[in-house]
């Protein structure tokens, strides 16, 4: 057949049916192939509010009121597949409501290292619509601000802003990066390409990295400025190298596009014991499971102090990923 | 002497997928099955032969109460026994098993027990959180009865069965691929069972015990403790226990090798449970684009030891299999293999397909010292993970986390090699010699620890300066020498049949291969070839270029215009070197002179990456 049914059967039991009960089930048909997740909450709904009505009024077992079913399934059929919502009146002081919601994703886990940032423009965003918390912390995501800071400026306690910060990414408002630091390390992936490819991606990238006020960087040197990041080279070679490159270009602003698109990523530091005698206790935070950003943030010791601590330790091996 | 760098793997193969191990039994497992059952549909009606994992009817309050019970326990199995459609969710979540468990053996049958014209198609249905899954098939023949001839009795009616399905719950929101490939193996299993109904019965008379054992049960329920009777079916049937042996292979590594009635091999493999790294997995799709783009100058990697390996395939497999299996090495490429196995690249293309898709071997470039190697991001380079464990006992002195952090930066194996480092304390202990070098490596990309780099090469020529509204209206060269693929002729389709045979490619067939230009000077045949290979660049474009010094030797410019086109950043060092039969210090030498025009970068190779880091 090709097709699919999305149906959810009601039985109601009762001396006054004909036969002791009303058994009925409004169902949708869909092509077979479609993802038809979303409509199923529907489908629920659309049971429930009829059961209610039935045992409210008997809406399904009279004449005169099943007659309005078939203008309410067309309503519903064509509101649903213009808009995806639709609003349904019963009679006077009935109306049903429904709309189909997007089934996204589960966000991943915000850690107190990562850094959000916006998708799309900050103004876009009526602020009012979004909870306490969102809203408080929402002028503090810039892009540079990592979860443990915006806590801190902010005054909100660090959990509630990662469940705050994970919303915001289940809703594709937020995309989170790493923290930007001069003595990062980055290296290309393959969707590097896609800034030759990809013209929209093009555009975007030199609206986004040009330094304000400036005549639009070239997508040559904005390319050789990618290319440029690779393991061993951190930003501030990157600056010294490529200073004729960086006139019009905010470096800061390109790699925190360049990690948004997946043109770069990051590569971390994690420190590993290796060598230790029996007696000492077992590495808590030097097993290789943990970044430095991590280690950082949960010790509050700064980079260059615990780069210091661990060069000279002959007992660690650092591996970079 | 033929290096085979996968000697010495462990031959435990689960300890290759430590995660998914543990995984796969908690609850929520999208790829598992939760049951599986066996209905039928004939002459006595809709009946549930077999369901597995059957109903704990034990757990029953009553029988609970004698035992001593755990205050902290929910009761949810209350709920089932009195709830035969399963219906009751809003009091307390059930888990997916007791969903499916709360659905009795009645309805399941009849839900399950299609009517003659669903019969083969694919068969689905969703209630709430369970999506059923299966293939109906209908039995054309009616068994012939064999009537003893001294019978004198007439004879009887005998019940013929005139379908069946083997279905499988899944849960609601398993990935739809996952839904086909369980689709698929009900399919096989039941073309295998229809097979062997019509050459001995077989399923009606494994039907009929597991029904006399149902009658039997309950007609005998003594001293009120229920048992179930699809426990007693187990040791009776054998089908019973190819089903359980479906589900639990299933549920734990993903391949399923069944010999119905001892006779027919079904064999599947879900790609799912196979491809893991880490959490995820690899979809299928993303495995078969990757495998639709291999070339000959990629070679086949093992996962598993040779020996291993052979003894895993059936008896009536391909001898081309074997012979592929027994030359492959990870420093051959897959042309070289065509080469040595004596087979057709086709047919290798064919068997490394088949291999990668059952988990058994990943494509790679061919080990040689100028690859390049760097951790992968997703490798694990915890101190106390199972590979760390297994490195030290494969590589006694040597302990994964300090080689793996000798990966941090890109290097090539020759560096390795390199006397110049300074003997530290425990750089001694680092060194290796090259040998095992290379087994080392082979055992870290077999484990998804490392990504090769490779180089990508892009023409953006600078912008001219007196015209800055209208450089950037030049599309890139990537965009317009658009579209000349240069993968592998369209032969490789899984399972379909060819009619290009010959591939022993030496380079594909494009406009501009080597032998074309003459290599005689300045011929006025050179000179044509150069300008229209350099008509598709535009005219500002055409200029720079021509200014630049390294192009005033007309060898280099010529050199240069041939190469143009692989100048989009998606052809990377080694792939020219193939396709052009060039030395890699004569391409190095050309980016060189060329790099006013030429943006040069590292990365991994998107089209075997798969292999080594799941799609984002």
């Amino acid at each position: 057949m090709g097709k699919k049914l999305i149906g959810c059967p009601v039985c109601i039991e009762h001396k006054k049916y004909s036969r002791n009960a009303l058994l009925f089930n409004l169902g949708l048909v869909c092509d077979a192939r479609t993802n038809t997740c979303s409509l199923e909450p529907i489908v629920k709904k659309l049971s429930g509010y009829l059961t209610t009505l039935e045992l409210e009024s008997g809406f399904i077992s009279k004449e005169e009121s099943k007659q309005k079913l078939l203008p309410i399934m067309s309503t519903l059929l064509e509101d649903l597949n213009a808009t995806g919502a639709c609003t349904l009146p019963i009679d006077e002081s009935n109306t049903i409501h429904l709309k189909l919601i997007q089934l996204r994703k589960d966000p991943p886990i915000v850690q107190e290292y990562d850094v959000p940032v916006f998708t799309q423009c900050k103004d876009h965003f009526i602020k009012s619509q979004w909870d306490l918390t969102t809203q408080q912390i929402l002028p503090y995501i810039d892009g540079f601000r990592h979860i443990q800071k915006i806590s801190a400026e902010a005054d909100v306690e660090l959990n509630l802003v990662r469940i705050a910060v994970q919303n915001l990414l289940y809703y594709g408002v937020v995309t989170l990066v790493s923290i930007f630091q001069y003595s990062n390390v980055y290296c290309t992936t393959p969707k590097v390409q896609s800034l030759i490819d990809d013209k929209s991606i093009q555009e975007e990238c030199l609206n986004y990295v040009t330094k304000q006020g400036q005549k639009r960087a070239s997508l040559r040197d904005v390319f050789q400025l990618y290319c440029g990041l690779s393991p061993g080279t951190t930003v501030r070679d990157l600056c010294s190298r490529y200073s004729q490159q960086l006139q019009r270009v905010d470096e800061r602003r390109l790699i925190q596009f360049g990690l948004m698109k997946c043109l770069i990523r990051r590569l971390q530091k994690y420190p590993v014991k290796v060598i230790r005698d029996e007696r000492s206790r077992p590495p808590r935070l030097y097993t290789g499971c943990h970044s430095y950003d991590e280690i950082c943030c949960k010790t509050g010791i700064t980079y260059q102090e615990l780069d210091e601590r661990l060069e000279n330790d002959p007992n660690i091996v650092v591996c970079w990923k | 002497m033929m290096l085979n760098p996968s000697d010495g793997l462990p031959d435990d193969r689960k300890s290759l997928y430590p995660q998914s191990q543990s995984s796969a039994y908690k609850c929520g497992d999208k790829t598992s099955p939760i049951s599986v059952i066996l209905v039928s549909s004939g002459s006595r009606g809709n009946k549930l032969l077999f369901r597995y994992p059957y109903q704990k009817v034990a757990e029953c309050p009553s029988s609970l109460s004698a035992k001593q019970r755990n205050p902290y326990v929910l009761n949810t199995s209350g709920d089932e026994l009195d709830d035969q459609d399963g219906d009751s969710r809003e009091q307390s979540p059930l888990t997916d098993e007791q969903l499916v468990a709360g659905f009795s053996d009645i309805v399941l049958s009849t839900i399950l027990a299609t009517k003659s014209d669903m019969c083969g198609k694919k068969f689905e249905l969703k209630i709430d959180n369970v999506r059923f899954v299966g293939h109906p098939t209908l039995l054309q023949h009616p068994p012939i009865i064999q009537v003893s001839k001294t019978d004198p009795s007439p004879k009887r009616e005998m019940p013929t069965m005139i379908l069946f399905n083997v279905v499988f719950a899944l849960r609601a929101n398993a990935d739809p691929s996952v839904i086909s490939c369980m689709h698929n193996l009900s399919r096989r299993i039941a073309i295998a069972l229809q097979h062997e109904e019509r050459r001995c019965q077989y399923l009606t008379r494994e039907a009929k015990l597991m029904l006399a054992v149902q009658e039997e049960i309950t007609t005998t329920e003594t001293d009120g403790s229920p048992q179930s009777p699809f426990r007693q079916i187990l040791p009776k049937c054998k089908l019973a226990r190819d089903l359980k042996e479906a589900y639990d292979s299933l549920c734990t590594t993903g391949v399923v090798r069944l010999h119905i009635n001892d006779w027919l091999e079904v064999s599947f493999c879900l790609p799912h449970k196979i491809h893991r790294i880490g959490d995820t997995y690899i979809p299928p799709e993303a495995l078969e684009r990757s495998l639709k783009a291999i070339r000959p100058y990629h070679a086949l990697l093992l996962l598993e030891n040779e020996k291993t390996l052979l003894s895993q395939l059936p008896l009536d497999c391909s001898p081309a299999l074997i012979r592929l299996i027994k030359t492959c090495s990870a420093v051959k490429n897959l042309q070289q293999l065509a080469q040595d196995a004596d087979l057709a690249l086709l047919q290798i293309f064919q068997i490394a397909a088949h291999l990668v898709y059952w988990g058994k071997a990943i494509i790679i470039y061919p080990l040689c010292e100028n690859n390049v190697y760097m951790l992968s991001p997703h490798a694990n380079i915890c101190l106390y993970s199972p590979l760390a464990e297994q490195f030290a006992r494969q590589f006694p002195g040597h302990d994964l986390p300090s080689m793996l952090a000798k990966f941090s930066l890109p290097v090539s194996l020759a560096e390795f090699r390199n006397p110049l480092e300074a003997p530290t304390q425990e750089f001694a202990a680092l060194l290796v010699n090259q040998a095992q070098l290379i087994q080392m490596v082979v055992w870290m990309l077999q484990r998804r620890l490392l990504i090769q780099l490779h180089t990508y090469v892009c023409l953006l020529v600078p912008p001219s300066e007196d015209e800055p509204g209208l450089r950037d209206e030049d599309p890139p060269l990537a965009a317009r020498v658009g579209g000349r693929s240069l993968s592998t002729p369209s032969a490789l389709s899984f399972g379909s049949p060819t009619s290009s045979d010959d591939m022993t490619l030496t380079s594909p067939s494009m406009e501009n291969s080597s032998a074309e230009l003459l290599t005689g000077g300045d011929s006025p045949l050179n000179k044509r070839m150069t300008e229209t290979l350099l008509a598709s660049l535009s005219e500002h474009e055409r200029q720079f270029i021509l200014n630049i010094p390294a192009a005033q030797n007309p060898e280099d410019l010529r050199m240069f215009a041939r190469l143009l086109h692989y100048f989009r950043g998606h052809h990377h060092l080694e792939e020219i070197m193939y396709n052009e039969n060039m030395r890699r210090s004569q391409l190095k030498t050309l980016f060189d002179k060329f790099r006013s025009v030429l943006v040069v970068t590292n990365h991994e190779d998107p089209i075997i990456s798969i292999f080594q880091s799941p799609m984002d």
